[in-house]
């Protein structure tokens, strides 16, 4: 294919604004599926993904329109996968910038709009669901005149479910996405924007060819560690696998060369020829930074080995998760594992659960905290029970955030109640157009993992937007808190609080750990601690009655399977001390500051 | 060589509201062509084994008008009974008559179990159970037995602690030498469960269990639910609880034989037809041994050290995690015998799920 009629460009939009449904059309228009072939959402392939209705990975698939090749690459809309946004529009020169004609602009357009100009990329921007009775078209196109400066002109009108404008939107694409720069005949070098892990093929490594050209059976090299490579495939997804002799500058396509070992390969990483390569890598990405740090742990200790063998297989296609192996003295030997925020940490933990088969333990999510010594040292915190001493510890910093809220202007009260209780500062609000805002406040990233999204939704009734950006580390009165159960201490259940607002969530946490953790045959104090002193202390009474009282005339077999039930049950708990403890409780603190 | 026997008579004329058992409406033809398919099925598998114990259950065996109540009775005629035996059927208090008790005692029989259940008539209303003068039917009883059983079942949600103890001071007062005590279990496909009845907190569950130990202080606790004037326990429950074999006859029986269990089908139109077919689980020795634990340490006195080394060639306390039981006194050594602590009877499923 001539590199002039090469269109690369990503659709990006707010959750739930028609990404997904506006792409299947486009494939639909450009005959790579038949309508028999349409199911829903062709691109959200992982199961987990149509369940949610949200694409969690991209995908990047080519069709052909007007003697044309359009490689589309899909991108994720929630606030927690922005840096996979970034890594796919790095292999584009254009961005479709979808909002829904019933909602307007949204926490996550603005952000996506941002990452959009950051990358150089041609955005056009795209009015979505007009079919829609109570879609705005006028409201929604002043919306993007005023807070991107597009011109009337260029917006664009269409339905991803009726299909209405999307012909219009492709030729768009041809008339202003720029053809790709790269040279066909310079060396090669090919951008690695994705990989996924398949049990047949090994890595598929997903690329954008930005110079040079890449034929089957090459051998090639990944520059960051020089580790070498025959193809054993070439191709690109329609979303049906296509075989391919070459890849030329311009084009987006796939690589299978029998990796498998896994760590080889890295995201942003530049590919080139191991027997012709360029001097120079491509500039890559930044390395994403995990928001949000948890303990995975196995229920069953002999699981270990499969849990690191499925963390590794979810990291090839999940450069944002990263694990090292942790220990704790209450759990056993697990990981600490880096997130991106918390619907990422709730993925991977559903996938480890379901692809995986693997019974696990999640302790509660905590930030990285910064902690100043005594002796003026700096440590990173990311794990509360590895906090020093209290005498050692001069003061302690926590990460902040600056939000965007974007809401109708009926609920910036509520709004603002929700974040003043989460110890936020107000800072500023813009006024989108007459009716809605965007809220601006500072608050501590740990405030805003527990409940933040749900109460903000139920405060709104669903009509707030919600994004944030990192604005550094600052100091604060923080003080952890141990958990006790039966005497023990509970490093797992460790955790950093704010101090004047220790002593209701060390009342909560006791008080839900009763709750959740069942009777045992013995009595069981739990209690909370500041500074060994102890702030709160419920006790789970000892377990009164589990028998059988009668024996059914000789029907004894079923007096067997009810004790293997209850054997069953007993498996999933975990053993601390001799305390039978439900692996929900090591999440509970997520719903304590309710 | 089996030595106990287990017949079930499905008929009842009341259907009780917590009572999952196999059970009908008493219906004269119906229960006319059950006992003829009855003995045609101990006829297919009776070995004419001697038997120890036998033990006629329901339902309500009691339920069936004189003529049939004589048939079941010539049936199990069929049995040959050592000289020492027990042979138990289960009455209604209401169905308590001379006519009916005299061919008992006719036919051999030398065991009464009566379905008292409470002498509270918002309890027995509660259970869909009828009342009568319980005492003077024990009486009655009593002219022609002497090895008498009743059950009482308490921790109703409707119950209190002094309810429950008035019950067991007009249970004192019928002197009789057996008693089951069992708390009330909500069952599925049951009244009160399809009612949405919940059980009771386990506390007050507990607080009654207490207070029956405590009120029944003159019988022996031999087991869980169970206690006996000595001499006077239930040799057939034991068989259950020895790990023994046993027949079982009828609807839904379960059996225990050649080291499998059996359970009939629950169908009775299918037992009229002569179709017994049964489940049948067969056991390895680990099962076997699995059996053993759990119903071993229903008993007080617990399981003989020797007896169950003779049986499995294996030291008991070598098994699963018993030793740490042991050592965590939840397990008790005593006189060869190895027992529950009795504080953890009542949550002895805590324990028994390691044996599992």
């Amino acid at each position: 294919m001539n590199q002039e009629k090469i269109r690369n460009f990503a659709i990006i939009a707010h959750i739930d604004h028609g990404k997904s449904t506006l792409a299947d059309r486009m494939l639909e228009l450009s005959g790579n599926v038949s309508k028999r072939e349409m199911t829903s959402q062709i691109l959200d392939n992982m199961e987990l993904e149509k369940e949610r209705g949200i694409t969690i990975k991209m995908n990047a698939v080519r069709l052909n329109y007007k003697g044309y090749e359009f490689n589309l690459i899909d991108t994720p809309g929630h606030v927690d996968f922005s840096y996979e946004v970034s890594r796919s529009l790095a292999a584009c020169e254009g961005a479709i910038l979808l909002v829904d004609a019933t909602q307007g602009i949204e926490a996550q357009t603005l952000a996506n709009y941002y990452l959009a100009l950051e990358n150089d990329l041609e955005v056009i921007p795209v009015i979505n669901k007009i079919d829609l009775p109570n879609s705005d078209v006028e409201k929604v196109s002043n919306e993007l005149i005023n807070t991107f400066g597009f011109t009337k002109d260029e917006i664009i009108l269409t339905s991803g479910k009726t299909g209405e404008g999307v012909d219009k939107l492709l030729d768009a694409v041809i008339d202003r996405v720029p053809a790709p720069k790269g040279n066909k005949n310079s060396k090669l070098k090919a951008l690695i924007f994705d990989s996924v892990f398949d049990s047949y093929k090994g890595v598929i490594v997903h690329v954008r060819i930005i110079d040079g050209e890449l034929n089957f059976k090459d051998k090639i090299r990944f520059m960051s560690n020089n580790s070498n490579y025959d193809i054993t495939e070439l191709g690109y997804t329609t979303p049906k696998i296509v075989n391919v002799d070459k890849l030329s500058s311009g084009d987006v396509g796939y690589i299978c060369a029998s990796i498998k070992t896994i760590s080889d390969i890295k995201i942003g990483d530049t590919i080139t020829l191991d027997n012709d390569p360029c001097d120079e890598p491509l500039k890559g990405y930044e390395e994403v930074k995990p928001m949000v740090y948890s303990g995975i742990f196995p229920v069953e200790t002999r699981e270990y080995d499969l849990l690191k063998d499925a963390l590794e297989k979810l990291a090839i296609n999940d450069a944002s998760l990263t694990f090292i192996p942790e220990t704790s003295k209450a759990l056993g030997f697990g990981f600490r594992c880096g997130f991106l925020g918390l619907l990422h940490m709730d993925i991977i933990k559903e996938r480890l659960e379901r692809e995986f088969n693997l019974n696990i333990i999640l302790t509660a999510p905590s930030v990285i905290y910064n902690v100043c010594l005594t002796n003026k040292d700096m440590v990173s915190i990311s794990n509360p029970s590895d906090l020093p001493p209290v005498e050692k510890i001069s003061y302690i910093e926590e990460p902040y955030i600056k939000t965007n809220i974007f809401t109708p202007i009926d609920y910036i009260g509520p709004i603002m109640e929700l974040c003043e209780n989460k110890r936020g500062t107000f800072r500023n609000m813009e006024y989108i157009n007459e009716t809605r805002v965007n809220i601006h406040y500072e608050l501590p990233l740990s405030e805003i993992m527990y409940d933040f999204f749900d109460k903000l939704k139920s405060v709104t009734k669903g009509y707030a937007s919600f994004d944030y950006e990192l604005i550094g580390y600052r100091q604060n009165r923080l003080v952890k808190m141990d958990i006790l159960l039966n005497g023990e201490k509970v490093d797992a259940l460790s955790m950093i609080v704010h101090k004047d607002f220790a002593y209701n969530i060390g009342k909560n946490m006791v008080n839900r750990l009763r709750s959740i953790i069942p009777r045992q045959m013995f009595e069981v104090p739990i209690q909370a601690f500041i500074n060994n002193k102890a702030i709160a202390r419920e006790t789970i009474k000892p377990l009164r009655k589990n028998v059988l009282a009668k024996c059914y005339g000789g029907d004894i077999s079923r007096k067997k399977k009810l004790l293997e039930k209850q054997k069953e049950g007993k498996k999933k708990m975990k053993n601390i001390g001799s305390v039978e403890v439900p692996p929900e409780a090591f999440l509970e603190i997520l719903n304590l500051r309710s | 060589m089996i030595k106990s026997c287990y017949i079930h008579i499905p008929f009842c004329k009341k259907i009780c509201t917590y009572c999952d058992f196999c059970k009908f409406y008493y219906n004269e033809e119906w229960a006319s062509k059950y006992l003829v398919s009855l003995e045609n099925e101990i006829k297919l598998k009776y070995n004419n084994d001697l038997l120890d114990t036998l033990y006629i259950g329901g339902g309500t065996p009691s339920s069936l008008d004189i003529s049939l109540f004589e048939k079941l009775l010539k049936i199990c005629k069929t049995f040959r009974l050592n000289n020492n035996y027990e042979y138990t059927i289960e009455f209604n208090p209401e169905d308590i008559n001379d006519e009916k008790l005299s061919l008992c005692k006719r036919y051999g029989v030398n065991r009464i179990s009566i379905g008292i259940e409470s002498f509270n008539k918002d309890n027995l209303k509660y259970l869909g159970r009828d009342y009568t003068n319980f005492k003077e039917k024990i009486d009655v009883v009593k002219k022609y037995f002497d090895n008498i059983n009743v059950d009482l079942i308490y921790g109703l949600e409707i119950e209190d602690k002094n309810t429950l103890k008035k019950d067991l001071d007009k249970i004192l007062e019928l002197d009789v030498p057996h008693v089951s005590c069992y708390s009330l279990m909500i069952e599925n496909h049951t009244i009160l469960n399809n009612m949405g009845v919940k059980p009771i907190d386990e506390d007050i569950d507990f607080d009654m269990y207490k207070l029956i130990n405590d009120k029944l202080k003159e019988y022996n606790h031999y087991e869980i639910s169970n206690y006996a004037k000595e001499g006077f326990e239930s040799r057939h429950n034991l068989t259950y609880w020895n790990n023994e074999e046993y027949y079982g006859f009828g609807v839904g029986a379960a059996a225990y034989i050649e080291d499998k269990r059996i359970l009939n089908s629950k169908n009775i139109l299918a037992y009229i037809n002569k179709k017994y077919n049964s489940f049948i689980e067969e056991l390895s020795k680990t099962d076997k041994i699995s059996y053993e634990l759990i119903l071993g340490f229903r008993k007080t006195k617990g399981i003989s050290i020797d007896d169950f080394y003779n049986k499995y060639n294996i030291d008991i306390k070598e098994l699963y995690n018993i030793k740490d039981l042991i050592k965590d006194n939840k397990l008790i050594i005593k006189d060869k015998y190895i027992s529950i602590n009795s504080d953890y009877l009542y949550i002895e499923n805590e324990i028994l799920s390691n044996f599992v």
